[in-house]
């Protein structure tokens, strides 16, 4: 009867005791490749860093925000984030308006809105003490792709009223564009 | 035969090893890392001017209106069945409106091919009439419920052919079918 088979038939050619697992098979010389594992890392590596972002907003998923897609290659900001469903607008992540049949007949501002937008600009000055708030006057929309014109320019319009004169539409920037 | 002197074998000679453990102990750190850090969905800015009717001040937008590029600026008209392109020359109708599938939803959509060719046309007779103005601004003229995905397509392609300072404008239908009306009294 034979011995039982051992566990470990092929040594362990990494790390620790390499030299003396080697020793005791002789010529039994198993050696694990790992010169294409690295080529592989390193391409992956590469590939990361250039996708590497530490600055930027985060995006929230969601089945009611679905951003249109453009070729234009402007730099996007931190500034104040506005949301804009076919069931709300979103200032700063809180739910300030609900968007109803009323809400599109208008044609102006939405009040509610402006003054939501104000205060944010009020406390802005006043936390960050900005002498120039010029500087801080913009604000990014994000629109889904079916929200009709009316409700933009309604958002839009509350925005310059309240004294947001800059508004930055957020989009996906296409592959190929730009850079 | 007496040992060398140093004592050491002439046989075999190790081959020289480097160590890859450190290296692959360093990737599988980085590599997580970075995979949840990586941002593949790169956003961008349409920087909008306001709309026409609104102004913190007015002064800005009375100086805007007197100056020659915003004389010579186009203005594209989407309407819930036509694509008109107005310019200085002339308004001429660009496009019908089509009937598409986006996510599973049939929806409005306008030729966006027509509107480069007009604009491409646009832009070679301004160069000839024009040469020392530019003419960056546009105006998009949209009826209330235009899509914003077709909004940002049309400023897309006005970017692509040098007009890449968009203005909105959303009105009506009648207020613009009577504008309409007034540039092509025939009813075309």
């Amino acid at each position: 009867m034979g011995s039982p088979p051992s566990k470990r038939r092929l040594p362990l050619l990494l790390g620790h005791g390499k030299n003396k697992a080697l020793r005791r098979n002789g010529d039994k010389k198993v050696s694990l490749n790992l010169t294409s594992m690295i080529d592989m890392f390193t391409i992956l590596l590469i590939f990361l860093i250039k996708s590497y972002g530490v600055e930027g907003q985060i995006v929230t998923v969601s089945d009611a925000l679905t951003l249109p897609v453009s070729g234009s290659d402007g730099k996007m900001e931190l500034n104040l984030e506005i949301v804009v469903t076919k069931n709300s607008v979103i200032v700063d992540g809180e739910p300030v308006v609900y968007v109803n049949e009323e809400i599109l007949a208008g044609r102006d501002s939405i009040p509610v809105l402006v003054d939501r937008l104000s205060d944010h600009m009020e406390y802005t000055r006043r936390i960050r003490g900005i002498v120039d708030a010029g500087k801080y006057m913009e604000v990014n929309i994000r629109g889904d792709v079916a929200i009709p014109a009316i409700l933009l320019q309604r958002v839009m319009s509350s925005c310059a009223v309240a004294g947001y004169s800059r508004q930055n539409l957020i989009v996906i920037k296409t592959e190929g564009s730009g850079e | 035969m007496a040992k060398p002197a140093s004592g050491r074998s002439h046989g075999k000679r190790r081959e020289p090893e480097i160590n890859l453990l450190p290296i692959m102990n360093l990737f599988c750190m980085i590599i997580p890392f970075l995979l949840l850090s990586a941002s593949f969905l790169e956003m961008s800015v349409i920087e909008m001017t306001l709309p026409e009717r609104i102004g913190t001040t007015g002064t800005d937008i009375t100086n805007l209106a007197r100056s020659e590029e915003r004389q010579l600026q186009p203005e594209v008209i989407m309407t819930g069945e036509r694509m008109f392109l107005r310019t200085v020359f002339g308004t001429k109708p660009v496009c019908n409106v089509i009937r598409e599938e986006r996510d599973g939803k049939p929806v409005n959509s306008y030729d966006m091919q027509a509107l480069t060719k007009a604009l491409e046309e646009f832009g070679g007779k301004l160069d000839r009439e024009f040469p020392t103005i530019p003419v960056r601004m546009v105006t998009i003229l949209v009826e209330d419920d235009v899509r914003y995905d077709n909004i940002v397509m049309v400023i897309d392609v006005c970017a692509e052919h040098g007009f890449d300072r968009p203005g909105l404008q959303v009105e009506t239908y009648e207020v613009i079918q009577g504008r309409l009306d007034s540039l092509f009294p025939g009813g075309d």
